[in-house]
């Protein structure tokens, strides 16, 4: 039962993901699994030119789509050098703070969270739109207009406010008579901070630069008023789904899901290392410390079968699956592109040489069987209209 | 190398609490001195203001003759051993050492070589590279001496150091703690609320009730002529006997009680007259079971009531015939099989083992 709810709980989590991974390598124009055209690396790379002539770039090939990421990155890195310390420096004045004082510290404190990201954005262009047009034309004028600033700025607001709550909840478990015995012991208050407080922070330091930089990277609401003229990968993204969906965003997509996974896998596997190498010392010392025969040193672990061999097998079975009808259907490469690109152009000629046959004429133009005035013009002529209408009181 | 310590007139407010009040000590150099008292006493209050976290709201505190006002705790000749500690946990155990070095600007040989000396005092040689909670109890309390110590202080603060530790470890610490003492000879005060480790370490000690000081005095002084009630029954155990002055005799005094009359030492600076209301303290192992030619000045008849053993001593609870409580120890070694609940005898105690005070609040426990 747990395992069958286990698997819906995952089907509906993943599944659109796993879906859209797949239409990356279709080579249709519209992401689709069914139906399949070829297997292809297509939209990876430089993309197509459709039968009737538009340009469908792939991801390689995108040039506004890496415009906009150098931006995002850009703007990632700014809001990471920003909100760390602003969320840090606001977290410990927190600790310093006492009496009712605190309360009210902490709701302004996390208020910016609060406020719904369109204003934060609105607000930020609205406020440097006055002040770049009190400078002239000097250097305040250029970076008060700068989107990639603003963004910056506009996401600091309230990005800033998640860095503090990770320092928080870092900071309530730290003692403070390690800073007072630092003091005693004739270290100076910038001392005390670089050598306590920092090396004591710095896993929450890391969480806050990890998260804060990717808040700001998948941001919308906020940067779309913010950044003006400019694009970062949101707005690119958003403005293509605009025009009709490409499978090239498919592909972007499993680009970043695959960079993500990578990430949380040698994340884990270092974790693990540390851990065991953790692990061994801490036995050594156990050793070192208790009797022999204390410590059972037959225990062997035996083989076992992982949890998620359901999973992993299920994903197995259909991938070969997949496979194995690509490859009998001779649906791969690039002699089945061409193939499927030539009978798209006839169709598209057809449809073009019945649409000319169907052309209108102008009498139809002005007044068809369903669009003309016969039906609808004389609706106020209608005696039974205003039957029931007992006028205004 | 070691230091006077002097508290002037050391009063600390919190708004209008005081948590010290007039504090007047003087703790000679190289002296081993404890500050004794119930929690919320303000012996830890007093430490603060020592080491420099506190500001005496009134008074001055003297270290070395000079006085501490406006000092910073980073800057006085003083190293706090806290409660819980405060080892660094992300440094190893020589980083924890030398950090006072490292905060100083001492080269890394020279840092080394003082952690390796300190670590040779307090006989964890070749541990350096461990991190603290590899440590065992008694070995961190050893590492936060030897980073106390590593600063070269002329005045070591201790807070109750001892009081995470179980017994058999806080009885060896306490001699190591006096040891160490000699040999670095400097003055030490110590902060604790149990009496056990106050007498056992001590030159002299100084009892704290509710911010101000009650006694001063070296150890066996204090537990043999307490000057107030408080210490008689805070230091040690008493019974208290309440009655009336009925007469004089020199320095002892005659006490009538609903249970009868004794005869009690008084102390020189606490004179009474006839009729003053007071409490005659006997302390519960100099109550006798008399033998046959034991001669007592003072006899009381009791009612055993329960019976505990401790090991080496058997301690007795009984009633007097008013209901007061009364409590003797007898040591193991002595048979006392035909003394069971319920049965009456009569006990003994000497005249110059009990202290008469006047009448004033006890330490509730």
């Amino acid at each position: 039962m747990m395992g069958i709810y286990i698997f819906i709980f995952f089907a509906y989590l993943f599944g659109p993901l796993i879906i859209m991974s797949i239409t990356a390598f279709n080579s249709a124009e519209f992401p689709s699994i069914t139906p399949w055209e070829c297997f292809s690396f297509r939209w990876f790379n430089e993309g197509k030119i459709a039968y009737d002539g538009q340009h469908l770039a792939g991801l390689l090939s995108d040039w506004r789509l890496h415009d906009g990421i150098i931006s995002s990155l850009i703007i990632g890195a700014g809001v990471v050098t920003l909100s760390v310390p602003i969320g840090m420096a606001a977290a410990i004045v927190l600790t310093q703070v006492r009496s009712q004082l605190r309360d009210i510290y902490y709701s302004i404190s996390i208020m910016p969270v609060l406020f719904p990201g369109v204003i934060i954005g609105i607000s930020t262009v609205v406020l440097w739109d006055r002040i770049a047009g009190l400078g002239g034309e000097g250097f305040i004028a250029d970076i008060g207009r700068n989107g990639i600033f603003l963004t910056i700025l506009a996401q600091t607001c309230f990005i800033s406010t998640y860095c503090f709550l990770i320092f928080v909840a870092r900071l309530q478990r730290f003692d403070q008579t390690q800073e007072e015995a630092a003091l005693d012991l004739g270290a100076s208050q910038t001392q005390v901070f670089f050598k306590i407080l920092v090396p004591y922070l710095s896993p929450a330091i890391a969480s806050a630069a990890v998260i804060a930089f990717l808040f700001s990277f998948e941001n919308y609401n906020t940067t779309v008023f913010s950044i003006l003229s400019d694009q970062t990968l949101t707005t690119v993204i958003a403005s293509k789904v605009r025009l009709g969906i490409s499978p090239a965003l498919s592909a972007l997509a499993l680009t970043i899901i695959a960079l993500t996974i990578i990430a949380a896998v040698t994340y884990e596997v270092l974790r693990r290392r540390a851990e065991k190498r953790y692990a061994e010392s801490q036995e050594k010392f156990v050793k070192e410390k208790a009797a022999d025969n204390r410590i059972n040193k037959k225990y062997k672990a035996g083989f076992k079968i992982p949890k998620g061999i359901t999973a992993i097998l299920l994903i197995v079975v259909f991938a070969t699956y997949g496979a194995t009808q690509i490859v009998k259907n001779d649906l791969y490469g690039q002699s089945c592109i061409d193939a499927a690109d030539k009978e798209k152009k006839s169709k598209f000629l057809e449809q073009l040489q019945t649409l000319e046959s169907n052309e209108l004429t102008d009498e139809e133009l002005s007044g068809g069987s369903l669009g003309g005035n016969q039906d609808y013009g004389d609706i106020f002529g209608d005696p039974s209209l205003f039957q029931d209408f007992g006028g205004f009181d | 190398m070691s230091a006077d310590v002097e508290l002037s007139d050391v009063s600390v407010t919190f708004g209008s609490f005081y948590a010290a009040k007039n504090v007047n000590v003087k703790v000679n150099g190289g002296e081993f001195f404890s500050f004794l008292g119930p929690s919320g006493c303000g012996k830890t209050t007093l430490l603060r203001a020592i080491s420099g976290f506190q500001e005496p709201s009134e008074g001055k505190v003297l270290i070395d003759n000079k006085d501490m006002s406006g000092i910073g705790p980073n800057k006085r000749p003083t190293a706090l051993i806290f409660q819980n500690l405060a080892l660094f946990p992300l440094m190893s155990v020589s980083e924890n050492i030398a950090f006072s070095l490292e905060v100083r600007g001492v080269s890394k040989e020279e840092r080394k070589k003082r952690a390796d000396e300190l670590l040779e005092l307090i006989a964890l040689e070749g541990q350096g590279d461990k991190k603290v909670h590899q440590l065992s109890g008694g070995q961190k309390q050893r590492v936060a001496i030897a980073r106390a110590l590593a600063v070269e202080p002329k005045v070591l603060l201790l807070d109750e150091p001892l009081s995470a530790l179980d017994l058999k470890l806080r009885q060896r610490m306490r001699t190591e703690l006096r040891e160490i003492q000699k040999r670095v000879n400097i003055t030490f005060i110590y902060i604790t609320h149990d009496q056990g480790e106050a007498l056992t370490m001590s030159d002299r000690i100084a009892v704290m009730n509710e911010g101000e000081l009650e006694q001063i005095g070296k150890c066996d002084e204090v537990y043999n002529n307490p000057l107030t009630p408080f210490v008689a029954t805070f230091v040690g155990e008493n019974n208290p006997l309440y009655g009336k002055v009925t007469g004089i005799e020199g320095d002892k005094a005659k006490i009538e009680t609903a249970d009868g009359q004794y005869l009690a030492t008084m102390n020189e600076s606490k004179k009474l007259n006839i009729g003053d209301e007071s409490i005659a303290f006997v302390r519960p192992e100099s109550l006798f079971i008399p033998r046959d030619g034991d001669n007592f000045d003072n006899k009381i008849d009791v009612n055993i009531e329960s019976f505990e053993f401790e090991g080496n001593l058997k301690n007795f609870y009984a009633s007097l015939k008013s209901g007061a409580k009364i409590k003797f120890s007898v040591p193991n070694a002595i048979d006392t099989s035909s003394i069971t609940s319920g049965s009456s005898i009569v006990l003994g105690f000497e005249s110059s083992k009990s202290i008469i005070l006047p009448k004033a609040s006890l330490a509730i426990d």
